[in-house]
């Protein structure tokens, strides 16, 4: 498709810059770039599109997005999770335009060609007379999602049949996400469905705000820290382990302070629950959960994940814990809608459950007064960033965005009891370079040109 | 039906709409009854007939108590809550009030629809949201206040950067 941006010459300065700890500005709004990117990321990378508690019964169905291509997940009779484009194969109408719901077939209001949960075309208006009983209906059964792949409990789904398997696509950020999703008896449960709203910025950059730029926090959301709800060190939250994962993941294990002990542990869990913590995780696992206040992190290219504690708005001074996922989909370059779910343990009291979901809704999400601010700062990088010198490919302005924290500066910690290369500090920007990196090997794969750079 | 009262509750969201408009917040805190349920359901799309339920009330947008409303409005007073740094200039047109007779002597229960925009910065795009608000409205010394509301918005995808207003 659109290679033309791609050529030997920018690919070869984009690498560069990269590699140095610099990305052209360029790439956050450049049409023909988002283009390429759709079809060599997302077309290709795991995507994820709904967690099994929403689709409880067999029946269940939701109906999401890979970017724009409109999926249909099912449970089927027998309980396995599918996914299909949803488009009806005879002339393309979006199937389902529910959200979510519970039934048996899906029937298109066009000609009333009708599917299964299975996929399976199972009834077509008039069949025999219209099309002759040499009709091969099988032949037009809905046209499956090429890959689908769950990990506790996350369904995932890949347009690329000759996409890797999803396990080996997280690699050990299944570690971390057996911490998160696989520490209570029964996982995590979504309630309700995922809000949804609209943000004007590339999706690189809210990926990268939320999953790998703590850094941001002591000034974007000093509004916290001046009510006395986040803690006033400056350095907060700094503290703990930025950890770089393969295929462009990452995560941070924050902490509360240099001593690296948590003053709540566990996330201010409740303590009925640390036994059950103890059975399902290793030993390492448990220091790391016990000890961290935050994990923030994301699965490349736009699954971002959060596990928070905070107290409600309300005053209280109890902290409450979430586990939050968001996906950044992109609608434009510089257009994102956000969908973030709310997960808490389903082996939590039913008042701990309640009094979590204040506190996300007092923190993240549209109303949440951490992200109303995130918002705002993204808004502003759209805005900046669409000028002839912040576009200029030549980089003749300097039009070179900073990720130079860190950089050859900061060592590994060794003695990190969790996989993946863990530097002792959040305050970094490992995780966006490792993001970079990735993200220009998907858009350089296949090229004739790759291996003369 | 009374005109009077309805006059009277008119005017009183008309004002509630000044005092939110023109951020006298404060005083805007001093129309909720302190025991006020202050909710935000999130709307979706299901198949079905053009009249089935389409509310989801297990995922809200907003679940607020009298102190959790002070806290947010505590926070637009600190010198860095950003989403409302220089004050993008908002309007709240209230319109299509109903009333009618609440669960108490005392109390009414009050339809009324709301269209807010919200216009930032220099953009030329002005933000929209719209909807239909249900409250209880209750006599308090003699002053009306508002004991519960629940905003019912329209948009399954909210179509604007963040909630950090109030409706």
């Amino acid at each position: 498709m659109s290679h033309k941006i791609l050529n030997e010459k920018t690919l070869s300065m984009l690498k560069q810059k990269i590699n140095r700890g610099l990305l052209p500005q360029w790439v956050l709004s450049d049409p023909e770039m988002y283009e390429l990117e759709l079809e060599k990321i997302f077309g290709r990378t795991w995507q994820f599109l709904a967690h099994e508690s929403e689709l409880l019964e067999p029946g269940s169905f939701v109906t999401r997005w890979i970017v724009n291509d409109p999926v249909l997940v099912t449970k089927t009779k027998s309980g396995e999770i599918k996914a299909f484009l949803n488009s009806c194969t005879h002339r393309g109408t979006h199937l389902c335009a529910a959200d979510y719901g519970k039934q048996k077939t899906f029937t298109c209001p066009y000609h009333g060609w009708t599917f299964n949960l299975e996929g399976k075309l199972i009834g077509v208006a008039l069949g025999d007379k219209v099309y002759g009983e040499e009709m091969k209906k099988d032949e037009w059964d809905l046209r499956p999602i090429p890959k689908i792949g769950i990990y506790q409990g996350m369904i995932f789904g890949n347009l690329d049949p000759n996409a890797m398997p999803l396990e080996d696509f997280l690699g050990n950020m299944k570690w971390y996400f057996d911490i998160l999703l696989g520490r209570s008896d029964g996982g995590m449960e979504v309630k309700g469905v995922p809000q949804r709203w609209v943000v004007q910025v590339n999706w690189k950059v809210t990926a990268e705000n939320f999953e790998a730029d703590p850094y941001h926090v002591q000034m974007t959301h000093r509004s916290s820290k001046e009510l006395g709800i986040a803690p006033k060190d400056p350095f907060f939250p700094g503290y703990g382990h930025q950890i770089v994962l393969e295929n462009g993941h990452g995560i941070n294990v924050i902490t509360a302070d240099a001593t690296g002990q948590s003053p709540f542990p566990f996330q201010g869990m409740p303590e009925s629950m640390w036994p059950m913590f103890e059975r399902n995780l290793s030993p390492e696992q448990l220091e790391i959960m016990k000890n961290a206040i935050v994990f923030v992190g994301g699965v490349f290219p736009n699954l971002g994940l959060i596990s928070f504690s905070a107290p409600p708005l309300e005053g209280e001074t109890t902290l409450y814990n979430y586990l939050n996922f968001r996906i950044w989909r992109p609608l434009g370059p510089d257009k994102v809608e956000v969908w973030s779910w709310f997960m808490i343990d389903k082996a939590a009291p039913e008042e701990y459950r309640e009094k979590s979901y204040l506190s996300y809704l007092g923190t993240f999400g549209p109303s949440g007064i951490l992200e109303q601010d995130d918002a705002e700062v993204w808004a502003r990088i759209a805005q900046a960033s669409n000028g002839l010198m912040a576009l200029d490919k030549e980089l003749s302005y300097n039009n070179v965005l900073n990720y130079l924290m860190g950089l050859d500066r900061v060592q590994p910690d060794e003695t990190f009891p969790g996989p993946g290369v863990a530097y002792p500090i959040c305050f970094l920007d490992a995780i966006s370079r490792g993001m970079h990196e990735y993200w220009l090997e998907l858009l350089s794969s296949d090229l004739p040109i790759k291996k003369e750079v | 039906m009374n005109l009077e009262l309805q006059f009277q509750i008119t005017h009183f969201l008309h004002y509630e709409a000044y005092l939110l408009d023109h951020r006298k917040y404060k005083e805007w805190l001093d129309l909720l009854t302190d025991d006020i349920i202050y909710r935000m359901p999130a709307r979706i799309t299901t198949e079905g007939k053009h009249n089935g339920p389409n509310i989801v009330n297990d995922t809200t947008y907003f679940e607020e108590t009298k102190k959790s409303l002070i806290t947010r409005v505590k926070r637009l007073d600190t010198s860095s809550a950003w989403a409302e740094y220089s004050g993008p200039r908002q309007r709240h047109f209230i319109s299509n009030i109903l009333i009618e007779s609440g669960s108490h002597s005392d109390e009414y229960q009050v339809r009324s629809y709301f269209l807010y925009l919200r216009s930032r910065g220099s953009d030329l795009v002005t933000e929209q949201l719209q909807g239909e608000r249900v409250d209880v409205l209750r006599k308090d010394n003699g002053e009306w206040k508002i004991a519960s509301r629940t905003i019912y918005v329209d948009q399954s995808v909210l179509g604007l950067m963040n909630l950090s207003m109030f409706l």
